[in-house]
């Protein structure tokens, strides 16, 4: 089996159960229309205007909600020692990761989507003149969220503090998406020429790069027994 | 080198940096001249500064003696590793209780969204998961590799961090020392930071190579009991 159809075998196995259980998805989409609603009334709109805040919420919106089912990647494999099995395959430990990595990206950006959907409805928001760099944005900052997320959800589940420990983690390590995804978010919407967030999207992306590689290198000294 | 020799070395650098501090604050109370804009508060630079290069020195160590320990499994590094970041957890302390004492009245305000702030209180709680999941395996041997990891990550992370933080905003003082055209300080301005800088550094590698001393006892202390056990 070639590289790439090994990572597509562990992308296409983790989707299916998603698809099956829908535990994760579910969750993660229920949060980010919830958390809409009580942003809504978080607040007061005589003195803030949501689209001034929209991009910070969105981007807040779709990390705790990711975290909700990123932290669980490896749960469902904990028991019966299925997670074992997918280890002693043949695919090697960086297929294992990145494949894990894009089965996360896939639910996190159908989150991420929603998530904008949602914002846009719920506060009646333009979405700007570029959706499709908007989209980009999301993709890149989603990207590096998963690799970190995946990477260090591995680790907290093989800690007796579990999900817990997995923010404590990440955060500090997600400033830069914060940074630059919200900044580049918060031009989109606002319809500020493309030039603005060439940087941004630069940076995103060094990010996601990061995050996957550090990721794809580090994981096998994580799952290691 | 044997515990012995390494508390004598610890000791003798130890109590060094310690006198070299006495020295740095004699310095500051009765031999610098006072800057001239900020008046008095500007002395705690001499203390703040030093601290904070020690800081991030000590999570060069961590990160370097990490990718060494997943790279050859030598107890020895994870151990430097982790009397580094223990010692690198305290300096990053002193700086987050220094700056915001100096931040209030130069600045007007203990905390602000500042780059140099910010990157060093997250540099705090990547400190604080390195040692949560050393702590929380089971298997000690994973936590060491679970710390490793976060170490590596956490370096490499640190430049961006630094980049996205300074690009959202600065008012921290710019650089008075390492400056393309030459320090613009005052000589012995200059001299007591420089003093600092070494003192601190020496009392880090001091308490380094005690606490390392005290790891490699307390390692083999278990060895041993798990030995007695069986």
């Amino acid at each position: 089996m070639s590289y790439l159809s090994q990572i597509y075998a562990i992308v296409w196995k983790d989707l299916l159960l998603e698809l099956r259980t829908r535990e994760r998805i579910v969750a993660m989409l229920a949060f980010a229309v919830l958390a809409g609603v009580l942003f809504n009334y978080s607040l007061d709109r005589t003195i803030v205007r949501p689209q001034d805040v929209a991009a910070g919420l969105v981007w807040m919106t779709i990390v705790f909600g990711g975290l909700l089912g990123i932290g669980r990647t490896f749960h469902l494999e904990a028991q019966d020692g299925a997670f074992q099995g997918v280890l002693t395959s043949p695919a090697p430990k960086d297929a294992v990761f990145l494949g894990k990595t894009a089965a996360n990206f896939v639910l996190l950006y159908i989150v991420a989507l929603l998530v904008v959907a949602v914002f846009m409805l719920f506060f009646n928001l333009e979405l700007g003149s570029n959706p499709g760099l908007l989209a980009l944005t999301l993709a890149l900052g989603a990207l590096g969220f998963v690799a970190l997320g995946t990477l260090f959800s591995a680790v907290s589940s093989g800690t007796h503090m579990g999900e817990t420990l997995l923010p404590i983690l990440i955060f500090p390590l997600l400033v830069p998406m914060i940074i630059y995804g919200v900044s580049a978010t918060a031009r989109l919407l606002a319809d500020r020429p493309v030039s603005e967030i060439a940087g941004n999207l630069r940076m995103l992306g060094a990010f996601a790069t990061l995050g996957v590689g550090a990721g794809a290198v580090l994981f096998r000294y994580v799952v290691e027994e | 080198m044997t515990i012995e020799k390494l508390r004598r070395w610890g000791l003798a650098l130890a109590s060094l940096g310690v006198l070299g501090i006495l020295v740095l604050h004699a310095l500051v109370f009765f031999w610098v001249p006072t800057e001239a804009s900020q008046g008095i508060i500007y002395a705690i630079v001499y203390v703040h500064a030093p601290s904070a290069w020690v800081a991030f020195l000590a999570f060069g160590i961590v990160a370097l003696a990490s990718a060494l320990y997943l790279w050859l499994g030598d107890e020895k590094v994870d151990q430097a590793a982790v009397c580094a970041a223990e010692g690198g957890m305290i300096f990053t302390t002193v700086v987050l209780l220094t700056g915001p004492l100096w931040g209030k009245i130069a600045w007007g305000t203990y905390w602000t969204w500042e780059p140099r702030l910010t990157l060093t209180l997250l540099l705090w709680f990547i400190y604080l998961g390195y040692f949560l999941v050393r702590s929380s395996t089971e298997n000690p041997e994973r936590g060491k590799r679970f710390a490793a990891v976060v170490g590596i990550v956490g370096a490499l992370d640190i430049p961006l961090i630094h980049l996205s933080v300074l690009w959202f905003r600065s008012l921290h003082p710019g650089p008075v020392v390492m400056k393309p055209e030459g320090a613009t300080m005052d000589p012995r301005m200059l001299t007591t930071l420089m003093l600092g800088l070494l003192s601190f550094t020496l009392l880090f590698f001091g308490v380094f190579a005690l606490r390392y001393a005290l790891e490699t006892a307390t390692r083999a202390a278990a060895v041993r009991a798990r030995a007695a056990r069986t």
